[in-house]
């Protein structure tokens, strides 16, 4: 947490690349009931990330709270430019990976998704951290910290 | 992955782009998971039907799909939309909304998908047999193929059901491997529990279940018996609360004749006992409201069934709904038909309660309704209408909801 640069390194679970800004929560979270794909803002009142943005942002949190529809709501976030642009999980669970196999299938975007974080998110970086993903290596470049 | 000579047809795009598209989602979410293979499956279900849940997004692609001559494969059945479509204007539903909605059953239409508009598709479309490999997504259904008929089915997500539909096929892995499927925590309830199993105790061990589980197999010991439907909101709490896709009850689910064969001869995984307190701790997580005026009282998640139909029915026989109460019931057009012929919707209706057909409260947009208090007998809404609805949830009996009903208040809960 102190040094202001590191370089994590996870398992690459989808490709693409980001840089920019993280958003960070120990909470494991899900999309359908969760955000609004209007605005890319979180709704579920009983997260901690409520009311915060993960429009175009790397949204770092332990894993997905799958409901079936989750790709439905990711891809409305897609298709109106207010999705996270990044995904980094301490496990992703399926229905993560597939809503970036169907941004590229469907929307031509590429949605990079690491995984096999070690330790929680919050004892790596916090939000407003800047980095660096690569989905092909699943290396995590902590540029600066907030 | 190994691709078969059809496989890598479809691929170079010898039966068209959607096709295409489709099986190159599925090798890669494969590769993503360790499939070795494809394997064919008997049928799909497929849960972006809802206008809620696939919205603008779900139309363009839809669209696009039915523009390049999309048909699904297999027989495929769909999830509930998000209007009962032949009383959407009794339930407030905008009508722009119900427009959308109605776009995306008129591009499903034209894929070739069998309009159910159900999370109980095994109640008659799509009836899987033991064994079968199946491309489905909705939790409660996908738990319901697996642990209750012993068919296969990852759960899959909006979209890639589709995908699947579309090639007839879905990457194997996970549930689709028997040694996949053998349990792996165990819940054993004391006999304090099992002795005294109370019909709306199902949903609640469903829902501590899988707050436990996570997306583990969960193994139950100790029940003595249980109804479909007892199992049908065991399965849904289970699969709202964790992410739990296949559980097996000793004595009662095909793959658990014994303790020993849920586990598949491998050692018994952590063990958990479920005692009357952890009933009740439960219990008190899933109420968000306490006592007081109820303005809305949902049954029916996953869809009533016909024996829930005539159970309703001979509660609400004579008695009427209170008059700053609604009383909704959701379930599907074959059970609604059913229930028809039977008289129960006659009763039911003149109560003052209200059918809702192809749809249910945490699909449809209720903004308009301004309800406050939900009364429910299901895990799976009091899981979720706390923000789907936005309401304030109160966990009970099928019994308790229709007194609720009736008397516009819960007494404890």
């Amino acid at each position: 947490m102190n040094s202001p640069h590191a370089i994590l390194q996870g398992k690459a679970c989808a490709p693409g690349h980001f840089e920019g800004e993280a958003v960070v929560s120990n909470q494991p979270f899900g999309f359908w009931q969760g955000l609004d794909p209007l605005t890319g803002i979180v709704i579920d009142q009983r997260h901690e990330l409520y009311g915060t943005s993960l429009k175009r942002k790397a949204f770092f949190f332990p894993y997905g709270r799958g409901s079936t529809g989750t790709p439905g709501i990711f891809l409305e976030a897609v298709r109106n430019a207010c999705a996270p642009a990044a995904i980094v999980n301490t496990k992703s669970e399926p229905m993560i990976v597939m809503c970036s196999l169907l941004a590229e299938a469907f929307f031509k975007v590429l949605i990079p998704i690491v995984d096999g974080l070690e330790g929680d998110p919050k004892s790596l970086l916090r939000t407003g951290d800047w980095v660096r993903i690569d989905g092909t290596t699943g290396i995590i470049d902590v540029i600066s910290r907030s | 992955m190994h691709l078969t000579e059809e496989e890598r047809q479809i691929l170079d795009g010898a039966f068209g782009e959607p096709q295409r598209i489709a099986l190159n989602v599925l090798i890669k979410l494969g590769d993503a998971y360790g499939a070795e293979r494809m394997v064919e499956i008997a049928s799909a279900h497929i849960v972006g039907s809802s206008y809620q849940i696939a919205g603008e997004a779900g139309i363009e692609i839809y669209g696009k799909l039915v523009e390049q001559g999309a048909k699904v494969k297999v027989r495929t059945t769909c999830d509930p939309g998000s209007i009962d479509f032949s009383r959407w204007q009794i339930f407030k539903t905008p009508p722009d909304y119900a427009e959308r909605q109605i776009k995306i059953a008129e591009l499903l239409g034209q894929m070739g998908v069998i309009p159910t508009w159900t999370c109980t598709p095994y109640t008659a479309f799509n009836v899987p047999r033991y064994g079968e490999d199946l491309g489905w997504s909705e939790s409660s259904a996908v738990i319901f193929a697996n642990s209750v008929i012993g068919a296969r089915t990852n759960r899959l997500a909006a979209y890639v059901d589709v995908c699947a539909a579309l090639v007839g096929r879905v990457p194997r892995f996970g549930l689709h491997l028997p040694e996949c499927r053998r349990g792996q925590v165990l819940f054993e309830l004391a006999s304090e529990l099992s002795d005294n199993f109370e019909d709306h105790f199902f949903p609640v061990l469903g829902y501590f279940v899988g707050q436990k589980a996570g997306d583990r197999i969960p193994v139950i010991n100790g029940l003595q018996k249980a109804t479909l439907d007892q199992l049908k909101a065991f399965g849904a709490a289970a699969a709202a609360s964790g992410s739990v896709a296949l559980y097996h009850m000793v004595g009662i689910t095909p793959e658990a004749r014994t303790l020993d064969e849920a586990f598949g001869g491998r050692q018994l995984g952590d063990r958990t006992v479920v005692g009357r307190s952890e009933i009740d701790n439960t219990l008190e997580q899933m109420n968000t409201g306490g006592p007081g005026a109820v303005d809305i009282v949902g049954l029916g998640c996953p869809h009533a069934s016909i024996d829930q139909m005539r159970r309703y029915a001979a509660l609400l026989k004579g008695k009427y709904v209170h008059p700053s109460t609604e009383l909704w019931i959701c379930a599907n057009t074959v059970v609604e038909d059913m229930a028809r012929q039977m008289g129960y919707i006659e009763t039911i209706e003149l109560a003052g309660a209200k059918l809702m057909v192809g749809t249910c409260h945490n699909d449809c947009p209720l903004g308009a309704w301004n309800f406050r208090r939900l009364a429910t007998d299901s895990g799976k809404f009091a899981y979720y209408t706390p923000t789907t609805v936005g309401t304030k949830c109160i966990f009970t009996s099928t019994e308790a909801c229709i007194e609720a009903a009736i008397t516009g208040r819960i007494g404890s809960a």
